[in-house]
């Protein structure tokens, strides 16, 4: 090959190379674009000149300034300056660029300066990435980022971050004012220190068990729990937990809400929900006791005045003889008058008894121990109040008996509110009630009320004697009434000691017709 | 006790009405009984220091009821009140109506007794009280105009000396008309006097 052969074939195979460069420079998939040492562009890649939406020729007019965004030109041309003084060999930018059509998109930039080279003027080489779709996912981030930041800052609820020991990662500022610790004194920390004594344990052992099984010994969303405050004040939280894993590590975030006020209106109205229980159940008593009451003010009211006459025919007897003034007629008269007033009073009481025979009942097929279970339920806050401790033994499947639902709940009603008031003086020992329903020897019905009160001494068989009481502001009436009620049902009442104290009254019923007994 | 005294028994029951009458009659009352507050009001009212012992549940006008119609007809008569079945607010009604006493039935004697002896005691010094009163009214108005004008001067505290200034006559002449005076009323020094005069301004100043 001759020397003008090999020059030539020098020359077509540096062309060869020259046209590939081009090529590749043109069709790079990424934005290519140099500039003279003023900065002006004089190549640009077509990537690079479809960012922009500027010609070739339009693009070979405008310096890299032209193109950059006002804001950015600044810390470019620092950047380029140092390029310059020779204090870097390329740098980094990532900027905005202004498009013809007036437009900002965000570009990184690898720029370098290419030296001078075999008479070649040094120039920019920059090449140019579009990453405006990465800056908007970044400022999404961000923003959601600062959106969680600002929830929990100022979020009304303690919020506090655990890693897989148990320790405080984190803790927000609500956290001082429902603990009442500063989160720097709480980073580093275990959990538990911010629980009472007897929660530690629980919570070391269900945490454990939960990183190695999976397995939550409490609901995460909303449990009621136990704080401790930095003053040593126990008090009511609701908690929720969330986890999630950063870098193979587990995180736990939780969420603590102060329930004190909310816990302290439900208790309030429970106490209301409570009280109006109470007067309600007051309520059904009185009135089922009204009929009894009524009627034993009206037996005052008409055993009064005969009373009323005897005590003044005695006193006036009793006067006169203490002065010697007493003639034998008057003596006569007068007892003929106490005699007349003792037979009306009496007349009253039989009168009264058959007034309750003959007052209209409604009898029904009843279960004992239904009717028992009824009263008992009345009765609830009598034994509440006085601290009785009542026991119940009922036997199971009782026959029916034919009775007066009422009238067996006013019986029952007195003679456990009689149990109740004879143990009310008692402090010495259990004040304790003691219902039993069985059938008797004689296949009856029988229900006894035991107390373990004053009991009734050698009066026992006086109690149900008219205007008989033992209580202070006793009528008298109720076990007499009571007494009648069950003779009408064909049964018996009777009172008897208790063993050691007290007092037992037993009632029995017959059975209904077409039961087996 | 004055022997002339009265107790007013009013109750509905018979028994309970008799029995009063003879216990009362035991300690040496006289008493009257009545069956209704109706038949207690026929009667002319005593002249003797008495009282009322009164059913609150009587048949037609109720014991109640019927103090208020005694008050209406100005009859002063203390009032001892018994029931078989009485409530606070009724007691403290007739109490407040100025009843000396509310008993319930059956009560104790002593009680009942005790309760009357004070109406009749207070009935007896009201009496007095109002005897006093009419007796220096008439002593007053025995008085001839002049004597009671020169009695009023003397007891507002003027001088004898500007009294007969006031009517134009001699001092003397007022010096007579006082010591008549001072001699119909009864009184025994001139602050007796006075206290006589302050006597009847008293009711007549209620009064007016």
């Amino acid at each position: 090959m001759s020397h003008a052969e090999s020059a030539a074939a020098h020359a077509e195979a540096s062309q060869h190379i020259e046209q590939r460069w081009r090529t590749a420079f043109e069709s790079s998939a990424i934005g290519i674009a140099m500039a003279d040492f003023a900065g002006r562009f004089f190549a640009a890649n077509s990537v690079f000149r479809n960012m922009l939406g500027y010609t070739e020729s339009e693009l070979y007019q405008l310096t890299y300034l032209d193109v950059t965004c006002e804001e950015d030109r600044k810390a470019n041309q620092e950047l380029v300056r140092e390029l310059v003084e020779g204090k870097r060999q390329h740098f980094q930018i990532e900027k905005r660029y202004c498009c013809k059509d007036g437009s900002l998109f965000w570009v990184r930039n690898n720029v370098s300066l290419v030296p001078e080279m075999g008479g070649v003027a040094p120039f920019w080489f920059a090449v140019v990435e579009d990453i405006t779709q990465r800056k908007e996912e970044e400022s999404a981030r961000r923003y959601t980022e600062e959106k969680y930041r600002l929830v929990v800052e100022t979020a009304s609820d303690a919020v506090i971050s655990l890693d897989e020991s148990s320790a405080i990662l984190l803790a927000n500022p609500a956290t001082t004012r429902v603990f009442g610790y500063a989160p720097e004194e709480l980073i580093g920390k275990p959990l538990t220190m911010l629980m009472p004594e007897f929660l530690r344990k629980l919570h070391e052992t269900g945490f454990k068990r939960y990183l190695s099984t999976g397995q939550r010994h409490i609901n995460w969303q909303g449990t009621e729990l136990i704080g401790l405050r930095k003053n040593g004040q126990e008090f009511p939280v609701e908690v929720s937990f969330g986890e999630l894993t950063k870098d193979g590590h587990r995180v736990f975030t939780g969420f603590i809400r102060d329930i004190s006020e909310r816990k302290q209106a439900e208790e309030m109205r429970k106490q209301a929900q409570k009280a109006i229980q109470t007067t309600q159940a007051e309520l059904a008593r009185v009135s089922r006791l009204t009929t009894m009451g009524e009627l034993a003010a009206s037996i005052a009211h008409e055993v009064n005045q005969p009373l009323t006459a005897v005590n003044n025919n005695s006193n006036a007897c009793l006067r006169l003889l203490a002065n010697q003034k007493l003639q034998p007629d008057v003596l006569r008269r007068a007892l003929e008058e106490i005699v007349a007033d003792g037979t009306r009073a009496s007349a009253i009481i039989a009168r009264i008894r058959a007034f309750i025979k003959k007052a209209p009942t409604e009898k029904n097929r009843l279960d004992v121990n239904e009717v028992i279970g009824e009263v008992l339920a009345m009765m609830g806050h009598a034994f509440e109040e006085n601290g009785i401790l009542l026991q119940s033994e009922l036997a199971e499947a009782i026959p029916p008996v034919l009775g007066d639902r009422v009238q067996l709940h006013q019986v029952l009603l007195n003679l456990i509110m009689n149990g109740v008031e004879a143990m009310t003086a008692i402090i010495d020992r259990p004040r304790l009630l003691w219902v039993q329903s069985r059938i008797d020897e004689s296949g009856d019905v029988l229900i006894a009320v035991r107390d373990s009160g004053t009991g009734l001494g050698l009066e026992a068989d006086r109690v149900f004697t008219p205007f008989f009481t033992t209580k202070a502001n006793g009528m008298g009436m109720g076990l007499s009434i009571s007494r009648s009620l069950i003779e009408g049902h064909g049964g018996r009442l009777w009172a008897s000691p208790n063993s050691p104290h007290g007092a037992v009254f037993s009632l029995t019923l017959p059975v209904a017709d077409g039961s087996p007994s | 006790m004055s022997h002339a005294s009265v107790v007013f028994v009013v109750d509905d029951d018979p028994s309970v009405r008799s029995s009063l009458k003879f216990l009362l009659s035991s300690v040496g009352l006289q008493v009257e009984s009545f069956e209704s507050a109706e038949t207690f009001l026929q009667r002319k009212p005593p002249d003797a220091p008495s009282c009322l012992v009164l059913d609150v549940r009587l048949r037609g006008l109720s014991g109640l009821d019927f103090q208020h119609e005694l008050a209406a007809r100005n009859i002063r008569i203390p009032i001892v009140f018994v029931t078989g079945h009485g409530d606070i607010p009724m007691s403290v009604r007739a109490m407040k109506a100025g009843a000396i006493e509310f008993l319930t039935k059956p009560y104790r004697d002593q009680d009942l007794l005790d309760a009357v002896r004070i109406a009749l005691e207070q009935d007896r010094a009201r009496r007095e009280q109002e005897r006093d009163l009419t007796d220096l009214q008439q002593r007053f108005d025995s008085l001839t105009p002049r004597e009671q004008e020169v009695i009023s001067m003397v007891v507002s505290g003027m001088l004898n000396k500007q009294i007969a200034g006031e009517l134009g006559t001699a001092e003397n002449t007022v010096k007579v008309h006082r010591s008549r005076a001072m001699e119909k009323m009864h009184a025994q020094s001139f602050a007796d006097l006075v206290r006589m005069i302050e006597k009847l301004k008293g009711p007549a100043k209620k009064a007016s």
